[in-house]
């Protein structure tokens, strides 16, 4: 599959009165065609700030782009002027947010709403439009879709309106959607049906997708690649099966193991704890942010900040930033462990 | 018609006869009011809808269901928060409901509650020691020196500096903040403790210090929680026996494994197989139970078994009959369908 975006040492800020927030520090990766991206990491980490750099909607001020090129279909899209960059938002990046009410308008029609973009990015005359948006909530599973583009946004349910954005955002056939957070607000049957829905779609439209969440079931039943984030930086990245089955960042690791399963029995085991608290985003980053909370920290974890670089002995494109080797350091802990018993 | 009250039947706890709460027939109905200056009731939100079960002393009752179904409402009207439309509360074998003044107030020093949000629940003018002390105040339990060392103690316990004690609550992360309302839930040596989705809001990383807390106070003090959580993987974790419910009435109660392992109402059924795992390998393998449409409203609810605009496996008696009572199939394991047994 051929490359679809780059990123390159991208880096946001923010200015406030608490002084500057160092939300985006450093992000490169590069999305293939096609390809689904589950960005995860604990809030505040810069997962939206970062896809909203891509989409240029950071409101400047506070924030500014300090650093960084968004290479899509041969263009910079930092470089792009804000109409230039209207036009690119919608036809060919779709967005999708949390909170369906922060994209849908209440007081116009959700057939209106849809009709428009459809008007705007594709020419359509209102006939086609009126017969496209049907079939988009068709596609969504809504039903009577005819009659429902009459309905205002609060006349549908929050996993209807959830829908509703989706249809919304695949109405011009994007090369790639950003999903932040979208199901987070769902009940996890509803949750359960709106993943089925855009993994089908996405079969049909191939398009390429990056799904922000901070739940690492879910990624792991949609994605190819999974990008761990941690202040600001992307501190592991590759494809699901490894990362998950080979971590080689200790916070990647503390993630997994922290977390208790469904498919475990009931035990009144301690859970695994990572310790301390998230790195507060106003300090500026030195060396690995994650150090204080690293039981594998080394001396140069505290002054130098580890590049990302190919995870050694990994498949390729397993990507690892930490000065530590993790399989080194669990093999001697267990070493240890065993030499105690 | 009231539902069979679920017998005693947990395998986990020591003393089978140990009840310290039981609950029969609990309603709590919200009234919808119309009219601008002639109020007059319009109907009613069934928010918990006749519900019966015990909790056995020191054990874990888990609380699940989809958002909107009770959960809450039932928390807070066994807590006397809200006064039920019918039914009895029995803690310790006095009636809560029939209990008014001093003497409720008395029983409420035993039962306490810990909230979703650790960023709205605390005030945020108060320091972390008048926060925690406030309960002891009110009852006037200690006074000066003592209460302070009293209130330092609790910090400690909770894992947190007592030299943070004049400190304000914004200048907390959010499992620090979870850790100064769980002091404050136990100022007064409570029995019971309703621990209303105490993670829910907090990071991945830190929802498993506030758990691991949890369970250690539990085993350190004997204390018995309602846990109500929508994770269902903490659940299987944290709970020694689980209750679902769906719009207002509990459709299956069983002990924690034999609810995971052997689910027999297809809610139950449904809702497992929506929770992601974080195992890509595990997903890649998984059939879905995919239930299509949203939630019923509580102020509307179906005529016949509740979950019938969804059930995939509904019958015609399902939409006849009146909604189908909780009855033990196996011992200690309650289901309200027709198809069970
Ligand atoms: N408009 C803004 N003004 C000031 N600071 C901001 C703004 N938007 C985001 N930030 C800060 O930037 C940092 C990164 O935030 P971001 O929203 O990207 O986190 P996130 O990883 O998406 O977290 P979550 O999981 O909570 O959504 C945070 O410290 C946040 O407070
Ligand atoms: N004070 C109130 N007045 C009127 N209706 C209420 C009130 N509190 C709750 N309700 C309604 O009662 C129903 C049950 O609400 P409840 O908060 O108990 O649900 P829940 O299971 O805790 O949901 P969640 O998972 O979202 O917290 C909902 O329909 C809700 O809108
Ligand atoms: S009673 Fe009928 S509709 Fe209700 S859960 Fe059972 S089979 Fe489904
Ligand atoms: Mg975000
Ligand atoms: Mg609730």
């Amino acid at each position: 599959m051929g490359v679809l975006m780059e990123v390159k040492n991208l880096v946001t800020r923010f200015q406030t009165q608490e002084g500057t927030i160092y939300a985006v520090n450093d992000v490169s990766y590069t999305l293939h065609e096609g390809e689904t991206l589950g960005v995860v990491g604990e809030s505040g980490s810069g997962k939206s700030v970062h896809a909203l750099s891509i989409m240029g909607l950071i409101p400047m001020p506070p924030g500014k782009i300090t650093n960084g090129e968004v290479w899509f279909q041969g263009r910079d899209l930092l470089k792009l002027s804000r109409e230039e960059m209207r036009l690119v938002r919608g036809a060919e990046i779709a967005m999708i947010f949390q909170d369906p009410m922060t994209s849908l308008n209440p007081v116009l029609t959700v057939g209106t709403q849809i009709t428009e973009a459809l008007k705007l990015h594709l020419g359509m005359n209102n006939a086609q439009a009126d017969n496209r948006a049907a079939e988009l909530i068709d596609m969504v599973g809504i039903p009577d879709a005819r009659k429902r583009l009459k309905n205002y946004p609060h006349q549908f349910s929050g996993g209807m309106r959830q829908r509703i954005m989706i249809a919304m955002a695949l109405s011009c056939n994007p090369k790639l959607l950003i999903a932040d957070e979208p199901t987070t607000a769902l009940d996890v049957t509803i949750q359960a049906q709106i993943i089925e829905l855009v993994k089908q779609l996405q079969k049909e439209l191939k398009m390429a997708m990056i799904w922000i969440t901070h739940d690492l079931g879910v990624v792991a039943g949609m994605a190819d690649t999974i990008q761990v984030m941690y202040g600001g930086r992307i501190v592991e990245r590759g494809p699901i099966k490894s990362v998950f089955g080979d971590p080689r960042n200790a916070y990647t690791l503390g993630l997994l193991t922290s977390l208790p399963r469904l498919d475990e029995g009931h035990n009144r085991q301690r859970l695994t704890q990572i310790e301390g608290s998230p790195p507060d985003m106003r300090v500026e980053p030195v060396g690995d942010s994650f150090a204080p909370r690293n039981p594998y920290r080394t001396e140069r974890c505290w002054t130098e900040t580890p590049p990302l670089r190919q995870a050694e002995g990994s498949v390729d494109g397993h990507m690892v930033a930490a000065w530590y080797d993790l399989r080194q350091a669990r093999k001697q802990q267990q070493q240890q462990m065993e030499g105690k018993r | 018609m009231s539902a069979a009250a679920p017998k005693l039947g947990n395998p986990s706890a020591q003393n089978q006869n140990d009840v310290i709460l039981k609950v029969r027939g609990l309603k709590k109905h919200f009234p919808i009011n119309s009219g601008i200056v002639f109020q007059r009731q319009v109907g009613a939100v069934r928010a918990v809808d006749d519900v019966s079960f015990d909790v056995i002393r020191g054990e874990t009752l888990g609380l699940v269901g989809e958002s909107g179904c009770g959960k809450s409402t039932t928390g807070r009207t066994i807590l006397q928060l809200y006064r039920p439309t019918a039914g009895t509360v029995e803690f310790e074998g006095r009636d809560l409901t029939s209990v008014k003044g001093e003497e409720l107030r008395a029983l409420r020093r035993e039962m306490q509650i810990i909230f979703q949000d650790p960023f709205a629940s605390l005030n945020p003018r108060m320091t972390v020691g008048s926060i925690v002390s406030e309960p002891l105040q009110i009852h006037n339990v200690k006074r000066g020196k003592e209460l302070r060392e009293y209130v330092e103690s609790l910090l400690e316990k909770v894992g947190l500096n007592p030299f943070y004690i004049n400190r304000y609550p914004h200048e907390f992360s959010g499992g620090q903040r979870q850790r100064i309302g769980i002091a404050r839930a136990l100022a007064l040596n409570p029995k019971f403790i309703v621990c209303d989705e105490p993670i829910s809001a907090l990071d991945v990383s830190i929802q498993a210090q506030v758990v691991n807390l949890l369970e250690d106070l539990q085993e350190e003090l004997g204390l018995t929680y309602l846990f109500i959580a929508h994770d269902l993987s903490m659940v299987r974790h944290i709970c020694d026996r689980v209750a679902v419910m769906y719009l207002g009435k509990i459709v299956e109660l069983a002990p924690t494994d034999e609810l995971y392992d052997n689910p027999l109402h297809p809610y139950t059924q449904a809702l497992l197989s929506a929770v992601p795992v974080p195992d890509p390998m595990v997903e890649e393998n998984r059939q879905r139970i995919l239930i299509t449409g949203d939630l019923p409203s509580p102020a509307n609810p179906p005529k016949g078994c509740n979950f019938n605009t969804r059930c995939p496996v509904r019958m015609d008696v399902c939409f006849r009959d009146p909604d189908p009572e909780l009855i033990e199939v196996s011992p200690g394991h309650w289901v309200a369908c027709h198809r069970v047994p």
